[in-house]
């Protein structure tokens, strides 16, 4: 029988022929098939915790990618009861509690900067003249307040008011405009008096004990609404005093009672984050704030209500919560929250005092994920440094100043001239 | 000072009231919600006020006080009895006193569990010891190591 010859020849000459494909490429490997089906995901709509798991990080993913205005508004949009934290407050042991609820970490002293500071001789005489100036124009604002001008007797808790206020608003200023001289960011930044800072953030978890929503798990929301008596805000970033990374061996007290406890109360109203000044302002990083002491925490107060240790633990307390509100407020305004943390410390200083005694802390913003999905076990603490109480004069008698200490007007200067690296 | 009695009134110029031996009484109960360490928790009269809790710690027992926080606890008056009558179930005022000088408090355990160990030759010893055997005997073989008895021969 004769052999098929007609079969036809395209069979055998087409390169992409079965036979040839075959034997073609054995030993490469072949490309790795894209997923055959949909990604498993749970329901977005069920009554189930992955459900609602689901919900939220969709909801993350999408502020992720957003402008920071955009980002505030949606993290700030839905109002819930919150504990409002006040910085300055009565409450025994406060400053333990706030360290939790910020976990910030306090170390005693001042860091390495402002401690260890080597001065040459050739800038000790530049130094004395500048300091010289500085003294004599803190002394005159002291003595116009307290001694030239006549001031008659003010109501009860009305002494600050009269007296220490006035002059902290002229020893800023003063110093403030002195200093631009030698640090040529304050020439730059933007002085506010009694500005706003408000700050909301959620730290940790609580199960609805009572009521139609008990049994679920609810995070617990903070609020902190500051009004320092000053501030000074520069447009670019302060150095950092440690590493990001760095190994602190201060520890974060933890707490395990409830903020009820302390006493904390809650409230519902508008979620504001504000450094204070609007987003678009130039000068969004923060350099100095200053406090003032109300009447209600004075150390002669506080005495005689048998409560001395609760001086400084007041003044520690402030420092903590309103220079965590102001860099937390400063961190959002650029674009950091919770799930997407800090990339670089923030970092802030404050003075608080009472018009004879002055307090100096500093605060480094080392995280923003308090507790957050992404993050579950952020080894990063934010880290506060402090002073305790330093007093400036003894006493002012006859139009002198007596007792005064230069040291305190030294570390005020050194404050002040704290300058971003460039 | 005391229930039922109307205080002088004050003037200007006149000297501190002060009362010896008053009549309010403080119970130190234990905290139905966890408390700090420093704080001590009090049922006290409906007219006793902060200060008067102060005072009366520290000078009638030298406790060192750094704050003290009231409230009233409204009990209820829903419950009838058996003449259909509301009766009233009394309200309370509780005090939160935190202490100074670093002290805490821990309220004590009042009711200890105590073994129950009955007399030699009783017979609820007798009992006790044949309930013991009982359930020696319910008890699985342990050399098995907590396989049941369904899997073997």
């Amino acid at each position: 029988m004769a052999v098929c010859s007609r079969l036809p020849l395209q069979r055998f000459l087409s390169a992409s022929s079965p036979r040839l494909l075959s034997c073609r490429n054995v030993q490469a490997e072949s490309a790795a098939p894209g997923p055959l089906y949909p990604p498993v995901l749970p329901s977005r709509s069920a009554k189930s915790k992955s459900a609602k798991r689901r919900v939220l990080l969709e909801f993350y993913e999408q502020l992720r990618g957003a402008e920071p205005r955009e980002k505030i508004r949606g993290l700030t949009r839905i109002q819930r009861m919150k504990y409002v934290v006040y910085p300055q407050t009565f409450a025994q042991g406060a400053d333990r509690w706030y360290q939790h609820f910020t976990k910030t970490a306090y170390l005693p002293g001042l860091p390495d900067k402002f401690t260890s500071e080597a001065e040459p001789h050739q800038e000790q005489e530049f130094e004395d003249a500048v300091l010289s100036e500085l003294r004599s124009l803190v002394c005159n604002a002291l003595l116009q307040e307290n001694w030239h001008m006549k001031k008659g007797r003010t109501f009860i808790h009305g002494e600050q008011k009269q007296y220490v206020r006035p002059f902290v608003t002229n020893i800023v200023s003063g110093l403030v405009h002195s200093l631009a001289r030698t640090n040529p960011v304050l020439r730059l930044s933007s002085l506010d008096f009694d500005p706003q800072v408000n700050f909301y953030w959620v730290h940790g978890e609580r199960t609805i004990p009572r009521g139609h929503r008990s049994g679920r798990v609810e995070p617990q929301r903070f609020q902190i609404d500051d009004k320092p008596h000053s501030q000074i805000r520069i447009p670019h970033q302060l150095p950092e005093f440690v590493p990001l990374k760095a190994e602190i061996s201060a520890e974060v007290p933890v707490i395990q009672l409830e903020p009820d406890r302390l006493p904390l109360f809650r409230r519902q109203y508008d979620n504001n984050i504000y450094i204070g000044a609007k987003l678009e302002d130039p000068c969004c990083y923060g350099h100095t704030q200053f406090h003032v002491v109300p009447d209600k925490f004075h150390r002669n107060k506080l005495n005689k209500k048998n409560l001395p240790g609760h001086i400084e633990v007041f003044l520690r307390a402030n420092a903590i919560t309103s220079l965590y509100a102001w860099t937390g407020a400063q961190a959002m305004y650029q674009g950091f929250w919770s799930e997407q943390d800090v990339s670089r410390p923030f970092v802030s200083q404050a003075i608080i005092t009472d018009g004879q005694y002055f307090s100096f802390f500093c605060y480094q913003l080392n995280t923003l994920a308090l507790s957050s999905f992404s993050t579950p076990n952020n080894p990063r603490k934010n880290l506060c440094w402090g002073t305790e109480s330093l007093r400036l004069y003894e006493r002012i008698t006859d139009g002198d100043v007596i007792g005064w200490d230069d040291n305190v007007l030294k570390l005020l200067v050194q404050f002040l001239l704290n300058k971003p690296q460039n | 000072m005391a229930k039922r009695l109307i205080y002088p009134i004050y003037q200007l110029g006149n000297p501190q009231l002060r009362i010896f031996r008053p009549t309010f009484n403080m119970t130190l109960v234990r905290p139905g919600k966890e408390q700090p360490a420093d704080t001590v928790q009090f049922r006290i009269s409906m007219e006793m006020t902060k200060f008067d809790v102060r005072n009366y710690l520290e000078k009638i027992y030298s406790v060192p006080v750094a704050a003290v926080r009231t409230r009233i606890q409204y009990c209820t008056n829903k419950k009838r009895n058996h003449l259909n009558q509301r009766v009233k179930r009394p309200d309370y005022k509780v005090a939160y006193v935190q202490l100074s000088q670093q002290q805490t408090f821990q309220f004590p355990d009042i009711f200890p569990e105590k073994e129950k160990k009955h007399e030699e030759g009783s017979v609820e010893e007798m009992q006790e010891k044949f309930m013991e055997d009982e359930r020696q005997r319910q008890k699985p073989d342990p050399r098995r190591g907590g396989v049941t008895e369904w899997f073997g021969l």
